[in-house]
């Protein structure tokens, strides 16, 4: 009798601590943008990355600015994956930043497109008959892989195009991307076979590496992101792709579609920011805060003012 | 920047972001606070409740441990599947790992108040609630005190580990600091407020304790 009790209290303290999370976990807290579920908050959802973060401060700048409502990020999510199910499990409204090429073979397990306006299109229609998510217009800038060198190495061997280091190539190192390397449809042996060339040897190493690597000399050559702040801070030459070997990574925001229907005015201010953030500009963003110390939120604000929010536009 | 110093660096990012951080520390001190008070509000009760039906004591406080032996990090992973992103998640967690001290310091507090004064309380006619409200808790709060503040200590350095869900607060500022090229300032932009932070709160707190303190103790 007296053990069965015990077990009967056991048993009301757990299910009334499980109750209980429930119930905080739906309140809202005074002072603390993002608890509870209001009309008037949207939520960014943004990953690590620099340029992430810039972009969804930029959103989150122009909403509370230009609108009365409030914006509550969530921030440094592991991957764009992650992102994508915030929205699906509705914990975010908008997401920051969606690649074309990241979305198509990652979110949407569809095969890599080359060509730019078709990979659009697929991801636009995929993600809208999937999950009945909006994606806007491209904001102006692609993220995608390029090679660079540094000046003198441009000079000395006359480097533009990627095509031009077919000549030097067998006594080039290359430093690239790990995850890369053996990628499937536009990995390296796909590369080496589209532009008829194999390097001296290639490095695969972290992303976040590559940039210093070629800098100092290590390595003649490297693959890293188009927008890193990095090629401007260590004044790299990206040399052009022209064969169209890298698929592009177009950035646009996407919005839960239902959220977007009640919200007819959040769906007009947000195409301010169609196609006025340009490769340039995402350059010297993620410069700023990745070089200058700057938060991404004040680099953002900054951009914002700089530009008038946008209001010339549209 | 590379020119700079390590602390020229951390001066040159607090002079330009300065009211970046203080938005993040009020947040952060925030999320602590809620995820102690809730704590309280419920520990503190349910010490005193174990402390006068003491078999119930050992069911409680055992629940209690199994909770705190839990890894802060899976914790939140656990919490963030049923409750998805964002700062509730986080100030469950700060809840769960607050309970344990509480509950614990009510009902060590609750049980050390001499025999002989509760008799005295008793033979002077008081009620159960004046006893309770008139001489246990006043004669334990200090130790009651201790546990809150064990409690907001810890939950200032796991409120940081909440960035990783989206939470906000001053740990967003650290993973920032792990991503940028050169992040050793951020890293410490974010770390140094967050001790700052722990260290002032368990100062306030053992003033406060110590005044709770009643006279002739």
């Amino acid at each position: 009798m007296l053990q069965n009790s015990w077990k009967h209290y056991r048993k009301i303290m757990l299910l009334s601590l499980c109750a209980l999370l429930v119930f905080v976990g739906g309140c809202s807290f005074p002072g603390l943008s993002g608890t509870g579920k209001s009309d008037k908050t949207v939520r960014i959802a943004s990953v690590t990355s620099t340029e992430s973060q810039i972009i969804a401060n930029i959103i989150s700048e122009l909403i509370t600015h230009e609108t009365d409502y409030n914006t509550s990020l969530v921030n440094n999510l592991g991957s764009s994956s992650v992102s994508q199910a915030a929205l699906q499990r509705d914990d975010a409204d908008i997401m920051a930043t969606s690649y074309t090429g990241t979305d198509l073979t990652g979110t949407l397990q569809l095969p890599p497109e080359k060509n730019p306006q078709k990979a659009t299109r697929i991801v636009n229609s995929e993600l809208k008959k999937r999950y009945g998510q909006v994606r806007y217009p491209t904001m102006g800038f692609a993220d995608t892989y390029a090679f660079m060198v540094t000046q003198e190495t441009a000079k000395k061997y006359h480097l533009n195009k990627v095509s031009d280091m077919q000549a030097h190539a067998k006594e080039m190192k290359a430093g690239v991307d790990s995850s890369w390397m053996n990628r499937k449809g536009d990995g390296y042996k796909e590369f080496a076979s589209a532009y008829g060339f194999n390097f001296q040897r290639v490095y695969p190493m972290q992303l976040g590496l590559v940039y210093s690597a070629v800098e100092q000399g290590k390595m003649k050559a490297v693959l890293g992101y188009s927008t890193d702040g990095r090629i401007k801070s260590y004044h790299l030459k990206v040399l052009e792709d022209d064969k169209h070997f890298f698929p592009p990574y177009d950035c646009s925001l996407v919005v839960n579609g239902k959220y977007l229907k009640q919200h007819p005015d959040l769906a007009k201010l947000l195409h301010r920011l169609d196609g006025k953030i340009d490769l340039q500009a995402m350059q010297t963003l993620n410069y700023q805060v990745d070089n200058n110390l700057l938060e991404p939120s004040v680099a953002a604000r900054q951009f914002l003012e700089k530009h008038n929010y946008f209001r010339g536009g549209n | 920047m590379s020119e700079m110093g390590l602390w020229q660096q951390f001066w040159y990012y607090m002079t330009h972001n300065g009211s970046y951080v203080l938005e993040q520390f009020s947040r952060h001190f925030l999320i602590a606070i809620y995820g102690v008070l809730l704590a309280a509000v419920v520990g503190i009760p349910l010490g005193i409740l174990i402390a006068r039906y003491k078999k119930l004591s050992a069911t409680t406080i055992g629940i209690a441990n199994v909770i705190q032996t839990i890894p802060s990090l899976a914790m939140l992973s656990i919490l963030m599947l049923a409750l998805g992103l964002g700062v509730n998640t986080v100030i469950v967690t700060v809840f769960l790992y607050s309970i344990l001290p509480i509950v614990k310091n009510t009902y060590t507090g609750m049980n050390n108040v001499n025999r002989a004064v509760i008799d005295t309380a008793q033979g002077m006619g008081m009620t159960r609630m004046q006893q309770l409200f008139l001489v246990e808790l006043p004669l334990s709060v200090s130790v009651i005190m201790a546990g809150v503040r064990n409690a907001l200590v810890v939950a200032i350095g796991n409120v940081a580990i909440g960035a990783f869900v989206g939470a906000g607060g001053l740990g967003d500022i650290i993973i920032r600091g792990t991503n940028a090229t050169d992040g050793g300032a951020i890293i410490l932009a974010g770390a140094l407020p967050t001790a700052l932070m722990a260290i002032i709160a368990d100062l306030l707190l053992g003033w406060a304790e110590r005044k709770l303190q009643p006279h002739g103790m």
